[in-house]
C-alpha cells in the first residue's frame, strides 16, 4: 500500500526517461541526415568554429606549455637561493639603470668574508662564466660556457655526475687544472672515447677531465649544464677577469633549513654593507635577486599573452557562431514545409526546437573537435621539431568542447525557436 | 500584444552585453579558477541569451529565465570576487531590464 506511489513514480520516471532518450535519438538522427545531406555547406559552416577553437586553444596550449617549462626551469634554480649580483632582476618601466651601472661586481674575497660571518646560510658559492672555444685534439666546440666555480657550488645548483667525480676541496682551492664537462661537450669532443683523464684545452690552458655532468636537456631560461665546462675558480681566474662585466660574477647563498629568504636577505644585506664599508645613509650597491622575482615577471608576461589570445580567439569564435546561426536560418527556411508536416502529424514545439538545436550543436561540436585535432597534430609535430614539450592539456580540451557546445546552443537557438513557433498550416504551404 | 519599444531596446542592449560577456568565457582570470568554471560561466551566458530570446518573443518564460540567469551571474561574480566597473554596469542594466520585463509580465504570452 505504502509502496504503491513510489512504484507509480518509478514507472512514470522510467517512461519519461525513455521518451527523452527517444526524442534525443530522433533529433540526432534528423540532425545527422541534415548535415550529411549538405556536406559542403556543413563543412564551410563548421570551418568558422574550427578556426576559432583552433586559434584560442592553440594560444592557451602554447602559453600553458611555455609557462610550465619556465616554471620548472625556475624551480631548478632553487627557491631558497639568493643571488648577489650587480644588476637587480626586475621588470617594468622604473628601472634606474644609471644607478646600477656604477655598482661594483661581486668579488671572490667578499665571498670569503661572507662564509666567515654568515649564520643563516647553509652554503655560499661563487661563480663566473665566459664563453670560449674548448678543444680536444682535432675536435673543438665554440661558444662553450666555462664556469669558474668555488667548491660549494654543488650544494647550490642541483646537478648529477654521470661519470667520474666532483672537485675535491684542495683541487678547488689550489686552482688545479681539472674540469667537469656537460653532456653536449662530451658528445662533441669525445664522440667514441671515454673523456675521463683526457686533457682538453681552454683558452690555451690544459685541463684534465675528471667528471661528466648528467644530461639535463634544454632549459627555457638558458643555463643548462649540458653545454658547460666547470673548472675551479682559482684556475679560471688565470684567463677570466673578475672585474669584467662579461664574466658575470655571482655570489650564491642558500638558506639553512627553517631560515626564510627574508631572514637570509636581511643578514646578507648587513654583511655586504659592512664588507663594502657603506655609510649608514648610503644606498645598497648590490642586488639580492631571488627566483620569486623571475616568477612575478613571467606572471605579468603570461598574463598579457593570455589576454591577447583570449580577445583574438574569443572574437574569432563569435564570428564562427554567426556562421552557424546563418546556416541554421537557411536550414530552417529550406525545411519549413517539413516542419509543417511534422507539426501537423503531432510533433510538439519542443521537439522541433530540440531537433534544430541538436543540429546546430553537432555542427559546432564537429568544428571544435576538428580544431582540437589540428592542435593535437600540431603539438605532436612541434614537440619533435623543437626541444620543448608542448602539451594539449585536458583542461584545454574540455574548454574547447564546452565552448563549441555553448556556441552551438547560442547560435542555433534563435532559428530553432523560430522554427518551433511556426504555424503548421502556413509552414506546409511554404514552397 | 505587440512587443513594446522599451522591451526591444533593452533586449538589444542585453544581446550586445551577452556577446561581450561570452568572450569572457576564455578570460585567463576565469580559466585559472578551475577546469569547469569557464563551462559554468558559459552556461550562464547561454541561459541569459536564451532568456532574452524569450523576452524578444514576448514570452513569460523569457522573464523567468532572465531573472534566474541574472541571479546566477550575480552569485558567480561575487563568488569569484569580480566586482569591477563592468560588474556594476551589468547589475544596473540588468535591474532596469528586470523591472521593465516584470512590468509587462502579465501581458506576455504564458505558453512556450
Amino acid at each position: 500500500m505504502i509502496l504503491r506511489p513510489i512504484k507509480k513514480f518509478s514507472a512514470t520516471f522510467k517512461t519519461c526517461k525513455a521518451m527523452v532518450f527517444l526524442l534525443f535519438k530522433e533529433s540526432v538522427r534528423f540532425a545527422w541526415q541534415a548535415l550529411v545531406g549538405n556536406k559542403l555547406r556543413s563543412f564551410l559552416s563548421l570551418l568558422g568554429i574550427t578556426i576559432g577553437i583552433f586559434a584560442i586553444i592553440l594560444v592557451f596550449t602554447i602559453v600553458d606549455s611555455l609557462e610550465s617549462n619556465i616554471r620548472s626551469s625556475i624551480q631548478s634554480l632553487g627557491n631558497n637561493v639568493i643571488y648577489v649580483q650587480k644588476w637587480p632582476w626586475s621588470f617594468g618601466e622604473n628601472y634606474p639603470w644609471w644607478k646600477y651601472m656604477n655598482r661594483p661586481l661581486p668579488q671572490y674575497e667578499e665571498l670569503e668574508d661572507l662564509i666567515k660571518r654568515s649564520k643563516t646560510t647553509e652554503a655560499l658559492a661563487y661563480r663566473m662564466g665566459v664563453r670560449k672555444v674548448v678543444k680536444f685534439q682535432s675536435n673543438s666546440i665554440e661558444n662553450c660556457v666555462i664556469g669558474g666555480i668555488s667548491h660549494e657550488f654543488f650544494k647550490i645548483k642541483n646537478f648529477e655526475i654521470s661519470d667520474g667525480r666532483y672537485f675535491t676541496l684542495s683541487e678547488a682551492e689550489g686552482g688545479y687544472q681539472v674540469a667537469l664537462i656537460g653532456d653536449k661537450i662530451k658528445e662533441g669532443l669525445f664522440p667514441n672515447t671515454d673523456p675521463l683523464g683526457k686533457q682538453i684545452k681552454i683558452s690555451g690552458f690544459k685541463a684534465t677531465v675528471i667528471g661528466v655532468i648528467k644530461k639535463e636537456g634544454e632549459s627555457m631560461l638558458g643555463g643548462s649544464m649540458d653545454n658547460q665546462v666547470l673548472i675551479p675558480f682559482n684556475f679560471g681566474r688565470k684567463f677570466m677577469d673578475t672585474r669584467s662585466e662579461n664574466s658575470d660574477p655571482i655570489i650564491f647563498a642558500k638558506a639553512k633549513p627553517n631560515i626564510t629568504n627574508v631572514e637570509m636577505a636581511d643578514e646578507l644585506t648587513g654583511l655586504l654593507r659592512s664588507v663594502r664599508r657603506l655609510k649608514p645613509a648610503a644606498e645598497d650597491n648590490f642586488a639580492l635577486n631571488e627566483t620569486s622575482l623571475l616568477s612575478k615577471g613571467f606572471d605579468m608576461l603570461f598574463d598579457i599573452i593570455g589576454k591577447a589570445g583570449w580577445i583574438i580567439g574569443g572574437f574569432s569564435i563569435l564570428v564562427g557562431g554567426f556562421g552557424i546561426a546563418n546556416i541554421m536560418f537557411v536550414s530552417v527556411r529550406e525545411r519549413t514545409n517539413i516542419i509543417g508536416i511534422q507539426k501537423s502529424l503531432g510533433a510538439k514545439n519542443h521537439f522541433i526546437l530540440i531537433q534544430f538545436l541538436t543540429e546546430s550543436i553537432l555542427l559546432s561540436l564537429f568544428g571544435g573537435i576538428i580544431g582540437l585535432l589540428l592542435i593535437y597534430l600540431l603539438t605532436f609535430g612541434a614537440s619533435g621539431a623543437i626541444d620543448m614539450e608542448i602539451t594539449l592539456t585536458a583542461t584545454n580540451i574540455f574548454l574547447g568542447l564546452t565552448v563549441s557546445v555553448l556556441i552551438g546552443v547560442i547560435s542555433g537557438f534563435v532559428p530553432a525557436y523560430g522554427a518551433s513557433q511556426l504555424d503548421p498550416v502556413e509552414a506546409i504551404r511554404t514552397t | 500584444m505587440k512587443r513594446p519599444k522599451i522591451i526591444s531596446v533593452l533586449c538589444i542592449i542585453g544581446f550586445i552585453m551577452v556577446v561581450f560577456a561570452f568572450v569572457n568565457v576564455f578570460s585567463p582570470d576565469i580559466k585559472k579558477i578551475g577546469m569547469a568554471v569557464p563551462a559554468l560561466y558559459g552556461a550562464i551566458i547561454a541561459m541569459q541569451f536564451i532568456s532574452l530570446v524569450g523576452v524578444w518573443y514576448f514570452k513569460q518564460w523569457g522573464t523567468t529565465a532572465y531573472l534566474i540567469a541574472f541571479f546566477s551571474k550575480l552569485i558567480f561574480h561575487m563568488l569569484i570576487n569580480d566586482t569591477g566597473i563592468g560588474f556594476y554596469v551589468f547589475v544596473l542594466v540588468s535591474i532596469i531590464s528586470a523591472v521593465y520585463f516584470l512590468r509587462y509580465f502579465t501581458k506576455m504570452n504564458p505558453n512556450f
